[in-house]
């Protein structure tokens, strides 16, 4: 870690302590409007809805805490449907339509890739739960991402596989959506790390049964087996199939629901993730209490990524002031911020700044999700 | 490739047959009694799906129950959804297009209306045999499976006797082939058509009970199911009983075959091309009869 | 009753004009793609109305006028005029070669089969990430520049697609009308009669698919011009879905029933999402009850409505 960014970071504790929004004051005013637009329903449901529980809840928990300058913040989220058309005309209503400050969302790489060329061309700030999509959103100046890159994930993959587990040949088992994204990258840095891929099979988002695929991975006889998709149903087929070997996943894999799905195959599974809810690092405590208080259950990544995102947003909005506009609040954004999920840089050139430090590994076992000791990184 | 890795290919292939099949004869069997293609076929297996996983969470009871309360209930859904919403078309002057819109209609209802009461998430539903596998070879297959298949042959053989062989089968072809001259001979016409669909659900839940434990069960299972259903129903031809099981198997031969033999990501494009080439060159569908063509 | 009826279209024209100053933003951009499926859902429209093919297959030539604009605009830099003509081009082309063998199938079998070229499609359209961007999709794609106007907002789209809109209406509207047109409905109602009559049906049904897939890669061009943006989960199935949806709710026998079909389901979900989560049940049932209650559609209801108010004038006076 470089002076400077230790500088940064000590000035972003600074901003943090000195900011008026822990004020507890009832807050008053007319509300600040956010609007979010996050996949509820298709492919993408299984992100919007954590998405949306933690927007909620980081909403509830701000106005609290006496809003933004004395005012209530007020979510306004639409559904996408998972598709970046409709991600694109729910973006224009709330901007144009309800004259939201700011925008959250969307869930999916695609509709992100609408949504921004509208945010852009206003310069109105968009905290997309997405990692870095096509390049053109480089060129996007008030677009900011709460996940990392998938070449990130990729990496933070390939290091427990190469370092921990020292395997040489791999296998992957991977959707069509999601899956892909993360297998493009992985098939680009498996040489850095000296690891071969000796298969790597595809099956559609929603497939009944992938046996056929699982079974071809397991004849390329590889030391690990990668799979990652949005859905339980390739872990329980690569088991069945009797896929003995240590399996590997991303963090768009892990959720208790497809754990639930997994049954008794959820065991002997490592992720590369953000949050153990189970085992909470210092930084993420506060959250997951929170959470288990007001939902009854535990906080995943994606939980995670709408309270993130809404505090990013919040703090920047007691900065830069709530009228001051979408470029000034984007300046405010640009800047260093130690969220629940990760140790942000705004300002970083993939507008997230997410390094390999800040992944966490978890292993389930027998069903439950334990930390396991090993970190990522130079 | 290895022996192993194509018995396995088999062995997937047979399972997700099945499950097309399974939706196809229902959709079948809708058909023949109604001249109905009932676009919300699969989402009779979403309502038995998921009424079984809510009588089993929720309300604790055994498997065996829940299943056969969930496959009631399919029938009960069939029942209404001619009752209270096929009927008053047809008073109306349905085509074929708006029965099709119809029942699309209701699948995006049904579809809705388990998002909005139980939720987007996926449920795992146990499987008959719970998580076992045979081992056969150097491949394996879950118990659910062969449970599903034999389930599978059972029912195409069932719906064989029924409409051949008994007065009520007989009286639903009648109905639907020359509705006016089953009137004369005192057939009920009405009242046929509604046993078609209480028949469809019926046959549509269990399904859904069976395919549960594959796929899991959530909110947009039934369209997924119901175009592969249809594909295997009409590749089969929908003027025969059996065609909608081996058109099933068919489908799912070719996919998983297509997987291990070519690539996985083409599989689809493999699979539908040959689709579409096996109707150019049998018009009648692969165990259709002349002189009705398409069905 | 002429001047009647020209006041009447002068009233809609000038309105239509002014609503982008009346509307707030957002519904003007529902109407933009209201006037895009419009153009889509005419192809699936004329297809059913006029030679009973029930198509599924339209998602994939959308698809290619989409990612047409996208490869020749954004990543080669070539004018959109090139572009969207390529797309329309290359839709005839695939529509000719593939519509030949396909279209000797009838009923649920051609159905079938055109929603296996839907898949087909689809995953060609996701494999070929080369050319597609694949799930990430391909981002900044120019909008249209007419003259030195850059139609880079929902009301200048708007002016802008509807009168294609319209004029492709219009055409259609003639072709259905012409002796074509008579040899098309002949087609679909004596099939045997067409043939003794010399009317080579099935020539005839390629041609009619081809114009149907041209007005589905012009629409996807106009899409990918004002969304900037595409990507392969635009161009899946139920997209087809949603264009059959538009074309028999709107009304297949009449030629402005898309446009109502079209606004349909482009307004009526955003309108109903204000409901919460029950949204996506009401549009069911809005649609159920619009299919029972109306089963030729609105296109089809209007007219019978217009026709017995004629004749209840007429029997009047």
């Amino acid at each position: 870690m470089t002076v400077g960014r230790l500088r940064r970071l000590g000035a972003a504790a600074l901003v943090l302590l000195t900011t008026s929004y822990a004020s507890g004051q009832q807050p008053s005013g007319a509300p600040i409007k956010i609007g979010a637009v996050l996949s509820l329903t298709g492919a993408g449901a299984g992100l919007g809805g954590p998405e949306r529980n933690g927007i909620l809840l980081a909403e509830k928990r701000i106005n609290e805490r006496g809003g933004i300058k004395g005012r209530p913040l007020k979510v306004i989220i639409e559904d996408d449907g998972s598709k970046p058309d409709i991600a694109k005309s729910k973006a224009e209503a709330l901007i144009h339509g309800e004259k939201v400050v700011a925008l959250l969302g969307p869930s999916l790489t695609a509709s992100t890739g609408a949504v921004a060329g509208v945010t852009n061309s206003i310069k109105m700030p968009q905290l997309c739960m997405t990692g870095l999509g096509p390049a053109i959103e480089s060129n996007y100046k008030s677009l900011f991402h709460m996940l990392p890159p998938q070449q990130l994930n990729a990496r933070a993959m390939m290091e427990y596989i190469a370092k921990a587990l020292k395997a040489k040949k791999l296998g992957v088992l991977h959707d069509s959506g999601y899956g892909q994204l993360v297998m493009t990258n992985i098939q680009s840095v498996h040489k850095e790390y000296g690891v071969e891929i000796v298969a790597a099979e595809k099956f559609e988002v929603a497939a009944t049964d992938v046996s056929a695929q699982a079974a071809k991975v397991r004849a390329a006889q590889p030391d690990v087996v990668g799979v990652i998709a949005t859905s339980p149903v390739p872990f329980r087929n690569a088991r069945q199939v009797r896929i003995t070997q240590p399996i590997v996943s991303a963090v768009g894999s892990s959720s208790y629901e497809y754990v639930k799905g997994m049954g008794e195959f959820a065991d002997e599974i490592v992720f590369a993730e953000f949050i153990v809810a189970e085992d909470p690092l210092p930084h993420q405590k506060e959250f997951v209490e929170y959470f288990q208080k007001e939902k009854g259950t535990l906080p995943k990544t994606y939980d995670a990524a709408g309270w993130d995102a809404m505090h990013v947003l919040a703090q920047a909005l007691d900065k830069a002031g709530p009228d001051a506009g979408g470029e000034a609040i984007a300046a405010a954004i640009r800047a260093p911020y130690r969220g629940v999920i990760a140790q942000y840089d705004f300002a970083a050139a993939d507008m997230t700044g997410i390094g390999l430090e800040s992944y966490t590994y978890s292993k389930l076992v027998k069903g439950r999700f334990t930390r396991l000791p090993f970190k990522a990184g130079k | 490739m290895t022996g192993g890795l194509l018995l396995q290919s088999i062995l997937t292939g047979l399972t997700n047959g099945f499950v097309y099949g399974l939706v196809g004869l229902g959709l079948a069997a809708i058909f023949r009694g109604t001249r109905i293609v009932n676009a919300m076929q699969g989402d009779f297996s979403l309502i038995g799906g998921i009424a079984a996983v809510l009588l089993l969470e929720k309300l604790q009871w055994p498997l065996a129950a829940a299943m056969a309360a969930a496959v009631l209930l399919g029938a009960l859904a069939g029942w209404l959804v001619e009752l209270i919403l096929v009927r008053p078309l047809r008073k109306r002057g349905g085509t074929e297009d708006s029965y099709l819109l119809l029942t699309l209609g209701i699948a995006f209802a049904v579809s809705a209306l388990v998002l909005y009461f139980v939720g987007r998430d996926s449920h795992a539903l146990p499987g008959i045999g719970g998580e076992g596998i045979i081992v056969v070879g150097d491949a394996a297959i879950r118990v659910h499976s062969v449970w599903l298949i034999a389930i599978g042959l059972a029912v195409m053989l069932l719906l064989r006797l029924f409409f051949t062989r008994t007065t009520v089968g007989l009286s639903m072809m009648a109905a639907a082939i020359d509705a006016e001259g089953a009137a004369t001979t005192g057939i009920d016409v009405a009242l046929m058509r509604t046993l078609t669909f209480v028949l469809g659900g019926l046959v549509g839940a269990l399904a859904g009970v069976l395919v549960g434990p594959l796929v899991t069960v959530h909110y947009e299972m039934g369209l997924l199911l119901t175009l592969k259903g249809f594909a295997a129903a009409i590749l089969g031809g929908l003027s025969n009983p059996m065609g909608a099981i081996v058109g099933g198997i068919t489908l799912g031969l070719v996919e998983s075959i297509a997987i291990v033999t070519v690539s996985s990501g083409y599989k689809d494009v493999i699979a539908m091309t040959i689709l579409i080439i096996i109707m150019i060159v049998m018009p009648q569908g692969l165990l259709g009869r002349k002189l009705r063509r398409g069905g | 009753m002429t001047v009647k009826r020209a006041a009447l279209i002068a009233i809609a024209v000038v309105l239509w004009a002014c609503l982008p100053w009346l509307a707030p933003r957002y519904l003007i951009d529902l109407m933009v793609f209201a006037g895009i499926y419009t153009i889509a859902g005419l192809g699936v429209a004329f297809l059913l109305g006029q030679c009973g093919i029930v198509t599924l297959a339209q998602s994939v030539f959308y698809g290619i006028g989409a990612y047409s604009v996208a490869y020749f605009c954004a990543q080669k830099g070539l004018p959109s005029p090139v572009a969207v003509i390529a797309g329309v081009a290359l839709s005839a082309v695939i529509a000719t070669a593939v519509g030949w063998p396909v279209l000797r199938l009838s009923g649920y079998f051609l159905a079938l089969a055109t929603l296996a070229l839907a898949i087909i499609g689809h995953v060609l359209f996701l494999e070929w990430d080369w050319l597609t961007g694949g799930t990430l999709g391909i981002g900044g794609i120019p909008h249209i520049d007419l003259f030195g106007l850059v139609l880079n907002s929902p009301q200048r789209y708007y002016l802008f697609v509807w009168p294609i809109a319209v004029a492709l209406l219009w055409l259609h509207h003639n072709l259905v009308h012409s002796r074509n047109g008579l040899a098309l409905r002949a087609m679909r109602d004596a099939p045997e009669a067409a043939l003794v009559l010399a009317v080579d049906t099935h020539k005839l049904k390629v041609q009619m698919f081809v114009l149907s897939a041209m007005l589905g890669s012009l629409a996807g061009s106009l899409f990918a011009h004002y969304v900037t943006f595409v990507s392969v989960d635009s161009f899946a199935i139920d997209r087809a879905i949603s264009f059959l949806l538009l074309a028999v709710l709107g009304g297949v026998y009449t030629v402005w029933g898309c446009v109502i079909g079209a606004l349909f389901i482009t307004i009526m979900p955003q309108w109903l999402s204000k409901l919460g989560d029950i949204h996506a049940f009401v549009f069911a049932a809005a649609l159920i009850a619009t299919v029972i209650l109306l089963p030729e559609g609105f296109g089809g209801a209007l007219q019978k409505w217009w026709r017995a108010r004629a004749t209840g004038r007429r029997t009047q006076s």
